[in-house]
């Protein structure tokens, strides 16, 4: 189970949000990945610029896939126009979503709802660092 | 004289809360473990277990990658 954080080219997504989503979905079911939620936070001002970019839009993605498609996601990310930032975490318990953000309904065909299943206790850090590298060099 | 006394039998806010691990995304209870400038408290300020402040290391870094949270303010 890994969770995928993207900050969108603000431009582009207000113009061509669905474009933008289904890129992204396309790039995911390319790797073989299983989507089970997709959620939009909108737009928000950037702690410092990115790109250039001031502001972006956010969306969290939910996905199943092999750990072997990891390193070529993450490469088509980077190498796509519509996004500005990616984060890929390895998450084994995905909770109720986040309660920080009010949360628009992304895109109706987007969201598949599948119920949270509970995973029994675990230990430590449940999230691997799938982005040690990148974390790392943070 | 009255030296605020350190008391040993509490336990760290995450540890209290019963918090497996803290979300990077959680970017408002974050916050309240950095300083002003986005530096991360330390252990002995924020009052964390070793393992929470782990986790909280890991959260901001990852929140500050996302420019959830600043690396300079």
């Amino acid at each position: 189970m890994y969770e995928a954080l993207f900050i969108i080219d603000n431009a582009r997504a207000n113009t061509e949000w669905d474009a933008a989503i289904k890129h992204i979905q396309d790039i995911l079911h390319k790797n073989g990945a299983e989507i089970l939620k997709t959620e939009k936070w909108g737009e928000k001002k950037l702690a410092y610029k990115v790109k250039g970019h001031k502001r972006g839009t956010y969306l969290l993605v939910h996905f199943n896939a092999k750990s072997t498609a990891i390193p070529t996601l993450r490469r088509d990310f980077q190498l796509s126009d519509y996004i500005v930032r990616s984060l890929i975490v390895k998450d084994d318990k995905i909770e109720e979503l986040s309660q920080i953000v009010p949360v628009e309904g992304a895109a109706p065909a987007v969201v598949v709802g599948k119920e949270v299943v509970e995973v029994p206790e675990i230990s430590l850090l449940t999230e691997e660092v799938v982005s040690a590298k990148v974390t790392d060099n943070v | 004289m009255s030296k605020k006394q350190f008391n040993k039998t509490s336990k760290c806010r995450f540890c209290r809360m019963g918090a497996d691990d803290i979300d990077y995304k959680d970017t408002q209870n974050l916050q309240k473990l950095t300083t002003s400038q986005g530096k991360l408290f330390s252990r002995k300020r924020s009052g964390n277990c070793a393992r929470h402040q782990h986790s909280v290391k890991l959260s901001i870094k990852r929140a500050r990658f996302m420019a959830l949270l600043p690396f300079v303010a």
